[in-house]
C-alpha cells in the first residue's frame, strides 16, 4: 500500500511535467495543478501515516521516512502548494510584458512539477548516496527554472548556481563516498550500506578518522546547497533571479531539503564520535553565516536579494541551535525550519508581486506599497516582522527556544552572539521594509480592485505563523516532540 | 588470459599515473577542443582501469561501472561539448586568471603534494589496510584538485565545464580507491545526474551565445552585494 503511494507521489509530477511540457495557457495550468494536487493527497497521506516514534519503510529499505522526513515532505507540498497557486498570475504578467516567450508557458509549468518531484525524493530516500543523487538532481532541475527569462543577469545567476552547485555537491559526494567507506568495513559491500538508519546503528563501530573527513566534506558539500557562508555566493543571485514562485520554492524547502541531507550526516557522526566535533563546527558556520549576512542585508538595494540574505542568516540560526543541541534547542529548531519555510515564501510572493507592480527590484523605488499594493505590500512589511521574530511571531518562540536552549548547554557566549546577531538582522530588515511599506510611492498607480486570491495566500501562511507563537495543535506537538527526539536521539 | 588480482594493481598503477598525466596536459592547454577530447580519454582511463579490476576480482559490477563511465564521461558528454564548441565562436582560452603554463606548473605541483601529504597521512597509515587501492588515491586527489584549479582560473565556459569533469573523474577515482566504487544504483543515479548536467550547460551555452555572443564568463559579472 505504501509502495503504491510513494509511486503515485512521484509519478504524478513526472509524467504531469510530460504532459505539461508543450502545452500553454489554461491547459497546462489545469494539468499542473491536478498533477500536484495528486501528489499532496499522496504525500499528505504518507506523511500522516509515519507513527511517531518510528519510521515507514519500503522497497526493501530503499524507501524509510521517519517524523523528521515526514516534516520535510509536508513542508515541500505545503509551500509547493503556494507556488503553484501564485504561478499563473505571475506567468500571465511575464508573457504579456515579453519577459517569457509563448512557449515557456509550458515548460515552466514541467520544470515547476519536476523540481517538486526532486524536492519531495529527498526527504524519502534512506540510502545517502540516493540522497546525494535526489540533492543534485533538485539542482539541475532548478537551475533551468532560475534562468527561464533569458536576461543577462538571470543567466549569469543560472550559470553560478549550476556551476558552484555541481563542484559543492561533488564534495558531498565525497562525504558519502567516505561513510560508505567506513561502514563497508564493518557491514560489508551490503546494499544497506549506505543508508542512515544502518549507519546510525553500527556507528560505534565505524572508523572515526573516516567519519570526520566525511562530517567535513558533508558540511561543505550540502552547506553549499543550504547557503552556509563562504559556501552561498551563488544563492542570493539564484534566488533573486528566480521567478518567484520559484524563489519561494528555492528559498523555502530547496534550502531546507540540503540542510536535512546535512542532518544526517551529523546524526550519523554523532552517534559515532560523539557530539563535539560535528556540533562546533555547526556552531561555528553558523554564527559566521549569520555574521556575513548581516552588512549585505544593511546596504542591501535588491528586495529580493534582501529576502535571499536573510535565508543565509535564518539557515546559519538553524545550523547554530542544530550545533547546540539538548532538548529545548532542538524544539526550537524544529519548529523554526517550518516556520522559516512558511514565511520565506509569503515573503517571496508578495516581493515577486510588487516588483512587478512597481517594475523594479530596487528597495529605493518600492515604496508607499500600503497605498499603492496594500494587499502585497502588507504582507511584505508584516511577514518581516513575524520573520524578524516580533511577539506574538511563532518565530520569537523559536528564536528564543535556540537562545536559551544554548545557554542551558553552556554555549553562553555563542548564543549571546546569535541573539546579537538576530537582533541587528532584524533592524536592517525592519529599517527597510517600514520605507517600502511607507514612503513616498510616486507615480505608481494605486490598486482599486481587491485580489481574493493573492490576499488569501499570502494572508493564510502569515497568520499561521503568528497562531503558531500563540497556540500549537496537539497533533503538532506530538510530532515536533518526535522530531526532537530524532535530532537529539543519540545524546546530542 | 585471466587476469590475476596482482597483475590488477599494476595496472591500476599504470592507469592512475596515465590519469595524472593527462590531467596536467589538460591543465597546460589553450585550446578548448583538445581538452575536451583530453578529458574524454581521462575518462576512458578511468572505465579501463575499473574493468580491468573488474574482471581480476570477478565482479560484474565493475565491469558494468566501467562501461557506464566509458559510455556517459568518455563519448556521449564529450561529444556534446564538441558540438557545443562547433557553435561557438571562440575556441581558445583567451586571458585566463592562470596562463597555461602557469597552470601546468600548479599542477604537477599539486601531484607531488598529493602524493606526499597521502604518503605522510593518518591515512594510508591507519587506513591504509581497510583501503581496496591505495595507491590510486593520490592520483584521485591530485585530479580533485586539479579539476578545481581549472574551475577556478578559466573564463571561459566550456573550459570550467571541463573542469568540472577533471573533478568529476577524480571523484570517481577516489570511489574506486576507497571501495572500488560506490553501490551500483548510486553509480547509476550520479551518472544521471551528470548528463543532466552537461544538457543544462548546452541549454545555458546556447542562451549565452544568442545573449553574449560568446562563452567568456566574463560577461557574467553584473550581480554584486
Amino acid at each position: 500500500m505504501n509502495e503504491l503511494i510513494i509511486v503515485i507521489l512521484l509519478a504524478a509530477p513526472l509524467i504531469g511535467g510530460l504532459i505539461a511540457w508543450p502545452l500553454r495557457g489554461r491547459a497546462a495550468e489545469g494539468v499542473s495543478v491536478v498533477a500536484f494536487c495528486v501528489t499532496a493527497a499522496a504525500g499528505l497521506g504518507l506523511a500522516t501515516a509515519v507513527p511517531g516514534s518510528s519510521r515507514i519503510t519500503a522497497f526493501g529499505g530503499v524507501v524509510s521516512i521517519d517524523s523528521l522526513g515526514a516534516y520535510v515532505l509536508t513542508l515541500t507540498i505545503i509551500v509547493a502548494a503556494l507556488a503553484l497557486w501564485a504561478s499563473p498570475k505571475y506567468i500571465r504578467y511575464e508573457l504579456a510584458a515579453g519577459e517569457l516567450q509563448p512557449h515557456d508557458e509550458g515548460r515552466y509549468y514541467a520544470l515547476l512539477l519536476w523540481f517538486v518531484a526532486t524536492l519531495i525524493a529527498v526527504p524519502l530516500v534512506d540510502n545517502l548516496g540516493l540522497l546525494w543523487v535526489a540533492i543534485e538532481a533538485t539542482t539541475v532541475v532548478s537551475a533551468l527554472l532560475v534562468g527561464i527569462n533569458r536576461s543577462p543577469e538571470a543567466i549569469e545567476a543560472a550559470w553560478k548556481y549550476l556551476i558552484l552547485g555541481t563542484v559543492g555537491i561533488g564534495f558531498a559526494l565525497l562525504a558519502t563516498l567516505l561513510a560508505y567507506a567506513s561502514s563497508v568495513q564493518v557491514l560489508g559491500e551490503s546494499s544497506d550500506a549506505l543508508n542512515w538508519t544502518r549507519l546510525i546503528a553500527i556507528a560505534p563501530q565505524l572508523n572515526p578518522g573516516l567519519l570526520r573527513l566525511s562530517f567535513v566534506f558533508a558540511l561543505a558539500g550540502y552547506g553549499t546547497k543550504v547557503g552556509l557562508v563562504p559556501f552561498h555566493t551563488w544563492l542570493p543571485d539564484a534566488h533573486s533571479q528566480a521567478p518567484s514562485p520559484v524563489s519561494a520554492l528555492l528559498s523555502g524547502v530547496s534550502i531546507t531539503a540540503a540542510l536535512y541531507a546535512l542532518i544526517r550526516f551529523h546524526l550519523v557522526t554523532v552517534a559515532g564520535i560523539g557530539p563535539a566535533f560535528s556540533s562546533h563546527l555547526l556552531i561555528f558556520f553558523g554564527l559566521l553565516s549569520m555574521a556575513v549576512a548581516l552588512p549585505f542585508m544593511i546596504r542591501q538595494e535588491d528586495v529580493k536579494r534582501l529576502l535571499a540574505y536573510s535565508s543565509i542568516e535564518h539557515m546559519g540560526l538553524l545550523v547554530v541551535g542544530i550545533g547546540f543541541g539538548g532538548p529545548i534547542a532542538l524544539l526550537g529548531v524544529a519548529l523554526h525550519i517550518g516556520l522559516h519555510a512558511l514565511t520565506k515564501a509569503t515573503l517571496f510572493l508578495s516581493a515577486g508581486a510588487l516588483v512587478q507592480k512597481y517594475g523594479s527590484r530596487r528597495l529605493s523605488a518600492i515604496r508607499g506599497t500600503l497605498k499603492a499594493e496594500p494587499i502585497a505590500g502588507g504582507a511584505l512589511g508584516g511577514g518581516i516582522l513575524i520573520l524578524g521574530g516580533l511577539p506574538p511571531s511563532g518565530i520569537f518562540v523559536t528564536e528564543f527556544a535556540i537562545i536559551v536552549g544554548g545557554v542551558t548547554r553552556g554555549y553562553g557566549p555563542a548564543a549571546a552572539l546569535a541573539a546579537i546577531l538576530l537582533a541587528l538582522c532584524f533592524v536592517a530588515m525592519a529599517v527597510h521594509g517600514s520605507r517600502t511599506v511607507w514612503g513616498h510611492s510616486g507615480p505608481v498607480a494605486a490598486v482599486r480592485s481587491f485580489d481574493l486570491s493573492l490576499a488569501l495566500r499570502l494572508a493564510i501562511p502569515l497568520l499561521t505563523v503568528t497562531l503558531l507563537g500563540l497556540w500549537t495543535p496537539g497533533p503538532l506537538t506530538t510530532a515536533l516532540e518526535s522530531i526532537r527526539a530524532i535530532l537529539g536521539a543519540t545524546g546530542a | 588470459m585471466t587476469i590475476t588480482v596482482f597483475d590488477a594493481a599494476r595496472f591500476l598503477d599504470t592507469f592512475a599515473a596515465g590519469i595524472v598525466l593527462v590531467g596536467i596536459l589538460i591543465a597546460g592547454t589553450r585550446s578548448i577542443g583538445r581538452a575536451i577530447w583530453l578529458v574524454a580519454a581521462q575518462a576512458i582511463l578511468l572505465a579501463a582501469a575499473v574493468a580491468v579490476v573488474g574482471l581480476a576480482t570477478g565482479s560484474p559490477h565493475l565491469v558494468l561501472g566501467a562501461l557506464l563511465t566509458f559510455a556517459s564521461r568518455g563519448i556521449a558528454v564529450p561529444l556534446a561539448l564538441g558540438l557545443i564548441l562547433r557553435r561557438s565562436p571562440v575556441r581558445q582560452e583567451r586571458n585566463p586568471y592562470l596562463g597555461p603554463r602557469v597552470s601546468l606548473i600548479v599542477a604537477i605541483a599539486i601531484v607531488f603534494v598529493s602524493t606526499m601529504v597521502v604518503d605522510s597521512s593518518t591515512l594510508s597509515g591507519s587506513l591504509g589496510a581497510s583501503i581496496s587501492a591505495p595507491r590510486a588515491l593520490p592520483a584521485s586527489m591530485a585530479e580533485v584538485l586539479t579539476g578545481l584549479l581549472i574551475v577556478m582560473t578559466r573564463r571561459k565556459g566550456l573550459s570550467i565545464v571541463v573542469g568540472l569533469l577533471v573533478f568529476e573523474n577524480g571523484l570517481a577515482l577516489t570511489a574506486f580507491s576507497f571501495t572500488y566504487g560506490m553501490p551500483f544504483v548510486v553509480e547509476l543515479g550520479a551518472t544521471f545526474d551528470l548528463l543532466m548536467v552537461v544538457v543544462v550547460v548546452g541549454v545555458y551555452a546556447r542562451r549565452m551565445l544568442t545573449v553574449f555572443g560568446s562563452l567568456s564568463t566574463d560577461q557574467l559579472r553584473n550581480l554584486r552585494g
